[in-house]
């Protein structure tokens, strides 16, 4: 096991490097320069160029990577050009915040799409299959951003039950923290069931049409023992493989719900970054995301022998 | 269910959101730094006007005015200011203001050490060379110029610049870090939650500067009305437009496009103020096409301001093709002027200008407080009235100020942050373009005159010089100016008073009802 972990940590590393050095040379062939937009529309020519060199912006660009890339290496990722914060504090201060939301989202989303998935495979063709097909593809379709500002419309604005903006951390205040968490992770469940429970179905339809479950029919076994106890715990596998890629995905991606409900999360710190043109901080948060995403997938990797035997981590 | 969650709600509020005499304002962004001038933008400015003040701040009108100072004594020959400081300012740690603190403070700013914005506007390199600073006595600070500078006390006031505001030199730690800004102005520092929200709590010890009972800029009646203000981050225009409905948010600039739906709410209300910033299209003087007058005027004359203006700014904004605000003292008759509109003298100077269908190119970003892209498509549609081949380029706003920092563009459809005093607004455009490539002309004459305007300290010489710009402008045309920027706020009807000013939240004499 420990060894199993070990080599996928090791084949990690390539993929991390990777996506260093992909991030590190794709946002600096972005126009845009950081000292001229901090300096603002009055500074000179001379100033502008004193702030690069403060900042190390006049060195080569492998220069530059050397030195970004040694100071990782020794788990420092630098200072925010912007704030002049370090890097590091501020991405995990804010992938705190949308792990929250992500992982609680995760659950839930899961918790009701499986199955639902399940239900609808086993109701093939049916009006409950129907339903719950029908429902998945138009939650699907709505954009995230959409959705959300209709939830804030509907339960803050107009029925008054939740907060519209804002955010409270759940550890300053329990109750506050988590009302300000309903919404996005509302509208996330809302989007990611549509996923999961085509997915789900999808396996289970597949497990459903094997001989060893005509076999457990035929011994007598009630439906739902059928169900559950054997077609399930196979077709469980793609799905929690889909729920790991869902996680890795979101814990770097809900910048468009951190917007819309003004939580402080690394989308939306990612996302501010770009704008403002904040290299170390662009490059510290996409690192995270690429090495928290390896690791999710790890994680499931390491799980999936408890939900089918046949695979061994080794 | 329903008990429960509103239940929660009130208590999300109590522990979490503001109190109930707060303001509560949206900000696009969070504040960059708390230390005076030194790492700003716009919002930036906005939280720090309510903390500190300088000796000097600017007027509705665009004179500046003394803040801080009693009265200010210019020296006939113009090289040194006398500032005479009120004896009734206290900083927020209730210790009284000292002409010391001033030289203390001027001290710190022109140390390169504190990295403050306007440096190079006063070590030499710009345009204001101050020489010295001493403290006369406890309550008298002269500061001497190397030569007389008309600018000096408008440069000093700029939000740029942090409005060079004093603080106490209880701000800085022991080990010369900045600690918090202990200042003087009518709210101080209190909670900063990073990427969320920044509190400032009233300052009771607040004494405004000598005034008629109005606010009037920076200077005039300034009472705090409230507990504090909550200046919160929201950077979706969406949200910020929920949360005004609300009444979570009590006041914030909005999106133009809902003004008929803020004019006609029941809830809400509508703030419309014009500011001294401009919307204007840049031109590239240096562009083979462009490079020609009588193009560039031939557009002028093509487009149709009024429509134009009304169209791009939702019908907020009057067209104005002087670099000078409405606003200022020195908008004068002359600076009224502009070239008309007229569709058969446009078509005739484009024929002898010998323009032969090149394209032209607008750039234009969609920024939602702007009217950068708007202005840009109708103004396409009216300059190919005229034969001319328009196309428009959208880029991000990063990028456009990357293009026009390289002088890379042909035409940009810009917008330029307020600066009151015109000389200052002219050092946007003017200039020498082999030196600094992000300047709009360079003509001799306009940097001659520019010059002029920097140094000419009576204001009737200064508008003298202002006209004579403007009617070289209009020969030249280096840029077609459209109009002043407009900020357009809502509010809810709780709120009274007027809670911006140029393009900054300015909360005090602003208060909310029950």
């Amino acid at each position: 096991m420990l060894r199993f972990i070990l080599n996928r940590l090791f084949m990690a590393l390539p993929t991390v490097l990777i996506v260093s050095i992909t991030v590190f040379a794709l946002i600096r062939f972005i126009p845009g320069d950081p000292a001229a937009l901090m300096l603002g529309d009055m500074a000179q020519p001379e100033q502008i160029a004193e702030k690069r060199s403060e900042l190390g912006l006049d060195k080569s660009m492998p220069e530059q990577f050397l030195i970004w890339g040694g100071n990782v290496l020794t788990g420092d990722f630098g200072l925010s050009i912007v704030s002049g914060e370090p890097v590091r504090e501020l991405v995990v201060s804010h992938f705190a915040v949308s792990a929250q939301i992500v992982s609680v989202a995760v659950l839930l989303a899961s918790l009701i799409a499986v199955p639902a998935g399940v239900i609808a495979a086993w109701r093939q063709n049916s009006l409950t299959d129907l339903a719950l097909v029908g429902t998945a593809t138009i939650l699907l379709s709505i954009p995230t951003f959409w959705l959300g500002l209709l939830l804030l419309l509907f339960f803050g604005l107009k029925l008054g039950w939740l907060p519209v903006l804002g955010y409270v951390s759940i550890g300053d205040n329990l109750v506050g923290g988590l009302l300000y968490l309903v919404l996005p992770v509302m509208t996330l469940v809302i989007h990611e069931m549509g996923v999961l429970i085509r997915m789900a179905r999808a396996s289970t339809l597949e497990v459903l049409r094997l001989d060893y479950i005509t076999h457990a029919r035929a011994k007598g076994l009630s439906e739902s023992a059928v169900l559950w106890k054997h077609a399930f715990k196979n077709a469980f596998g793609p799905t929690w493989t889909m729920i790991g890629l869902i996680l890795g995905n979101l814990l770097g991606g809900i910048a468009v719900i951190e917007t819309v409900f003004t939580i402080p999360g690394l989308g939306r710190l990612m996302v501010d970054s770009i704008f403002q043109r904040d290299y170390p901080v662009i490059q510290g948060c996409l690192l995270f995301v690429a090495l928290s995403y390896v690791l999710v997938n790890l994680i499931v990797d390491l799980l999936y022998p408890l939900f089918d035997p046949r695979v061994v981590a080794e | 269910m329903k008990t429960i969650l509103l239940a929660g709600t009130m208590l999300a509020s109590l522990a979490g959101t503001a109190l109930a005499r707060d303001i509560v304002v949206a900000q696009s962004s969070d504040l960059r730094s708390s230390n005076p001038g030194v790492n700003r933008d716009g919002n930036t400015d906005s939280i720090i006007l309510h903390i500190v003040e300088g000796l000097v701040g600017y007027a509705n009108n665009g004179e500046v005015k003394p803040l801080l100072a009693e009265s200010v004594d210019m020296a006939p020959d113009g090289l040194s200011y006398t500032f005479k400081l009120r004896g009734d300012v206290k900083f927020h740690n209730d210790k009284p203001l000292k002409a010391e603190d001033v030289v203390w403070n001027w001290n710190r700013y022109m140390d390169p050490a504190t990295k403050w914005t306007c440096l190079k506007d006063f070590d030499g390199n710009g345009a204001a060379h101050v020489t010295g600073i001493k403290a006369v006595d406890t309550s008298t600070v002269t500061i001497t110029l190397e030569k007389p500078s008309a600018v000096f006390l408008g440069l000093m006031s700029r939000p740029e610049c942090g409005y060079t505001g004093i603080i106490s030199p209880d701000s800085v730690a022991a080990d010369s870090t900045f600690d918090k800004p202990i200042g003087t102005g009518p709210f101080q520092w209190d909670e900063w939650k990073k990427g969320e929200y920044l509190h400032l709590a009233k300052f009771d010890g607040y004494v405004s500067p000598k005034n008629d009972g109005k606010p009037d800029g920076v200077v005039g009646s300034k009472r705090p009305l409230v507990d504090g203000i909550k200046f919160m981050v929201i950077p979706d225009a969406s949200t910020v437009k929920a949360g005004l409905q609300s009444g979570v948010l009590d006041t914030a600039e909005i999106s133009p496009d809902l003004i008929p739906e803020f004019k006609d709410s029941v809830t809400t209300q509508l703030i419309i103020a014009r500011n001294n910033g401009k919307n204007l299209f840049y031109i590239q003087t240096r562009d083979p096409v462009l490079s020609k007058p009588a193009i560039r005027r031939a557009m002028a004359r093509a487009l149709d301001l009024d429509q134009l203006v009304a169209a791009a700014s939702n019908g907020t904004g009057e067209a104005n093709g002087s670099m000078i605000s409405s606003d200022s003292v020195y908008y004068s008759d002359a600076q009224k002027k502009r070239l008309p509109y007229d569709l058969e003298a446009a078509k005739k100077e484009l024929d002898a200008s010998g323009y032969k269908g090149e394209p032209i190119s607008i750039i234009a970003n969609k920024r939602g407080n702007v009217p950068s892209f708007p202005a840009a498509v109708i103004a396409q549609a009216m300059l190919q009235q005229i034969g001319l081949n328009v196309q428009i380029e959208v880029l991000d706003y990063a990028t456009q100020v990357d293009r026009r920092r390289s002088g890379n563009y042909q035409i940009i459809s810009q917008s330029v942050t307020p600066r009151l005093d015109p000389a200052l607004m002219y050092s946007f455009y003017v200039g020498d373009k082999n030196t600094n490539a992000s300047l709009m002309w360079d003509d001799p004459k306009a940097r001659d005159l520019m010059k002029a305007a920097y140094a000419e300290i009576d204001p009737k010489k200064r508008q003298a010089i202002f006209d004579a710009f403007h009617e070289l402008m209009m020969q030249e045309m280096p840029g077609i100016f459209l109009y002043d920027m407009v900020d357009v706020w809502g509010a809810t009807k709780a709120l009274k008073g007027q809670p911006v000013w140029q393009s900054n939240a300015r909360l005090w004499e602003v208060s909310v009802g029950d």
